[in-house]
C-alpha cells in the first residue's frame, strides 16, 4: 500500500428540491455553476444533456443536474460539502426549496490528506447540520457497519419529512472497487506521445476496456486523464451512470454508480468483470424503503459467481432517502 | 441573421433549406449546432462555438434550436445535446455529441477542405 497518492474514494452529495419552475436546476447559469465548483475545487471537463438531465464530467468526478435534484460526486481532496451554501443560494434564486439531502462516502484510503470539513465523519456531520436549513428537521448519521470496520459506508441524510414524499427515483447503486487487476488497470493509462484530446482517448478507452458494453443503449462521455485515470458519464433516458478510475498500483480504485431497475444487477456483474477487483463494496439506496433481504440476495447472486464472497452485510433506514444497504465482498484468490 | 460570432441561426425550415443549398453549392464545410434552450450543457458551449466561427472563416456555422425546428431535429435524430453535425456537399461526414471544448476545434480542422 502506497504511503500517499490520489484518493479515489468519492464524496457524494444528493439534494432534492421542489418548486414551480419546470426546468428548475437546469436553468442554473454556467457562471453560477462554475462558482459552486470553485468552492469544491474542481472544474468542468466535458458535458452532455438530454431531455431529462444535464451530465458534467468534472476534473474530479461528476455532476448530474435534473430539474429537481442535483448529484455531485467528487474525489481526491476536494471539499465537496463547501458547495452547499452557494448551491442553496442559487436554488433559492430559481424559486427552489430544499426538501432532502443525502451525503455518503466509503472509507478514505488516505484519510490524513483530507482537508476540512472532511477531516472526519463527525466534522462532516457538524458541517452539514450547520449549513442545511432548519426545515430539514429529520436527520440521521450513521457509519455502516461500524466505525472500526476497515471498509465502512458513511451516510448522513436530512429531510423535511421522515418518509420520502417526492416522486420515487427508484434505486441507486454505488459500487467501490479496490485492488484492481493490474493488467486491466493498465488499460487506463495514456500511451506515451499520444497527443489526442482527453475526449478522443477517453472514447477509445471506453470501447477497449468493455465499459461501452455495460449499457449499450447509453450515450457515454468518456474522458482519459494524463498520464492516467478515466471518467465517464452515461445518459440513458432519465437514468445516469458514472464510472471513475484511479489505476495506480498500490491505491488503485474504481467506482460505478447508476440508477435503474432490473438491469442494475446485470450492470454490476459487467462492471466487476471490467476491473476484477480484490475488494468490492456495494451500497443500494431504495427510495421509499422496504425489505433489504431481496437487495442483499440480488447483489450476492450477481457477485458470488465471479468468485467474490460476502464478508458482511448491513442495512439501515434514513429519513428522506429510504433504505440503504451495504455489503462488502472480497475475491477468493488471495 | 448572425447569432454571435458568425453563427447563422436558422429559425424557419425555409431558412434552413436555403443555407444548406448554398453550402452544397459552395462546397464549404458546414458545422451545425443543435442546442436546446433548457439544456445547461448547450449554454456552456455556445460562446465557444461563436469564437470558432470567427476563427474558421471558410466554414459555415449554423445553429438550429431543437424546439424551434422540431421537424429538422427529428429528421436528424438529435437525442442528446449539444450535437454538432458536420456536412460536406450535403453528406454527413462527422458527428460530435456533447460539449467537448478541445475536440470541437480539432474536428473542424480535420474536416475542413484542404
Amino acid at each position: 500500500m502506497a504511503v500517499s497518492g490520489f484518493e479515489g474514494f468519492e464524496k457524494r452529495l444528493e439534494l432534492h428540491f421542489s418548486g414551480d419552475n419546470p426546468l428548475g436546476l437546469r436553468y442554473l447559469a454556467i457562471d453560477d455553476l462554475q462558482q459552486v465548483l470553485d468552492a469544491v475545487q474542481c472544474s468542468i471537463v466535458s458535458a452532455a444533456g438530454n431531455h431529462s438531465f444535464d451530465a458534467y464530467v468534472l476534473s474530479e468526478s461528476s455532476l448530474f443536474l435534473y430539474p429537481d435534484k442535483i448529484i455531485l460526486k467528487t474525489c481526491g481532496t476536494t471539499q465537496l460539502l463547501r458547495s452547499i451554501p452557494s448551491l442553496l443560494h442559487h436554488a433559492a434564486d430559481l424559486g427552489l426549496r430544499l426538501r432532502s439531502c443525502r451525503y455518503s462516502r466509503g472509507s478514505f484510503i488516505f484519510p490524513a490528506a483530507q482537508p476540512s470539513p472532511h477531516t472526519s465523519f463527525s466534522d462532516e456531520v457538524c458541517f452539514l447540520d450547520a449549513h442545511l436549513p432548519a426545515a430539514l428537521r429529520f436527520r440521521k448519521a450513521s457509519v455502516m457497519p461500524s466505525a472500526t470496520s476497515p471498509h465502512s459506508w458513511h451516510v448522513y441524510s436530512a429531510a423535511d419529512d421522515e418518509f420520502s414524499v417526492l416522486p420515487p427515483s427508484g434505486s441507486t447503486i454505488e459500487v467501490c472497487m479496490t485492488e484492481l487487476d493490474r493488467s486491466l488497470a493498465r488499460r487506463f493509462y495514456r500511451r506515451k506521445g499520444d497527443d489526442r484530446s482527453g475526449d478522443e482517448a477517453g472514447a477509445e478507452m471506453t470501447e477497449l476496456t468493455g465499459i461501452g458494453g455495460i449499457n449499450p443503449l447509453a450515450l457515454v462521455c468518456g474522458f482519459a486523464f494524463d498520464p492516467c485515470g478515466y471518467s465517464m458519464n452515461g445518459l440513458d433516458c432519465d437514468r445516469y451512470s458514472t464510472i471513475h478510475v484511479t489505476p495506480e498500483d498500490g491505491h488503485s480504485y474504481a467506482s460505478f454508480e447508476c440508477v435503474g431497475g432490473g438491469e442494475m444487477m446485470d450492470c454490476l456483474r459487467k462492471v466487476v468483470h471490467v476491473f476484477r477487483p480484490g475488494v468490492v463494496s456495494v451500497s443500494v439506496c431504495t427510495a421509499g424503503g422496504g425489505d433489504e433481504g431481496p437487495v442483499w440476495s440480488a447483489v450476492a447472486n450477481a457477485l458470488e459467481p465471479l468468485g467474490l464472497s460476502c464478508r458482511h452485510r448491513t442495512a439501515e433506514d434514513f429519513p428522506g432517502a429510504g433504505t440503504v444497504t451495504y455489503q462488502t465482498f472480497t475475491a477468493g484468490r488471495k | 441573421m448572425a447569432e454571435g460570432g458568425s453563427v447563422i441561426g436558422c429559425h424557419t425550415v425555409d431558412e434552413w433549406n436555403q443555407q444548406l443549398q448554398e453550402a452544397r453549392e459552395s462546397k464549404k464545410l458546414v458545422v451545425i449546432d443543435f442546442p436546446a434552450s433548457w439544456c445547461g450543457t448547450c449554454r456552456m458551449i455556445a460562446p465557444i462555438f461563436a469564437e470558432l466561427s470567427k476563427k474558421f472563416t471558410s466554414v459555415l456555422f449554423l445553429k438550429v434550436d431543437v424546439d424551434e425546428l422540431k421537424s429538422v431535429a427529428q429528421d436528424w435524430a438529435i437525442e442528446a445535446m449539444p450535437t454538432f453535425i458536420f456536412l460536406k456537399e450535403g453528406t454527413i461526414v462527422d458527428k460530435l455529441v456533447g460539449a467537448h471544448k478541445d475536440d470541437l476545434p480539432k474536428r473542424i480542422e480535420l474536416r475542413m477542405p484542404k
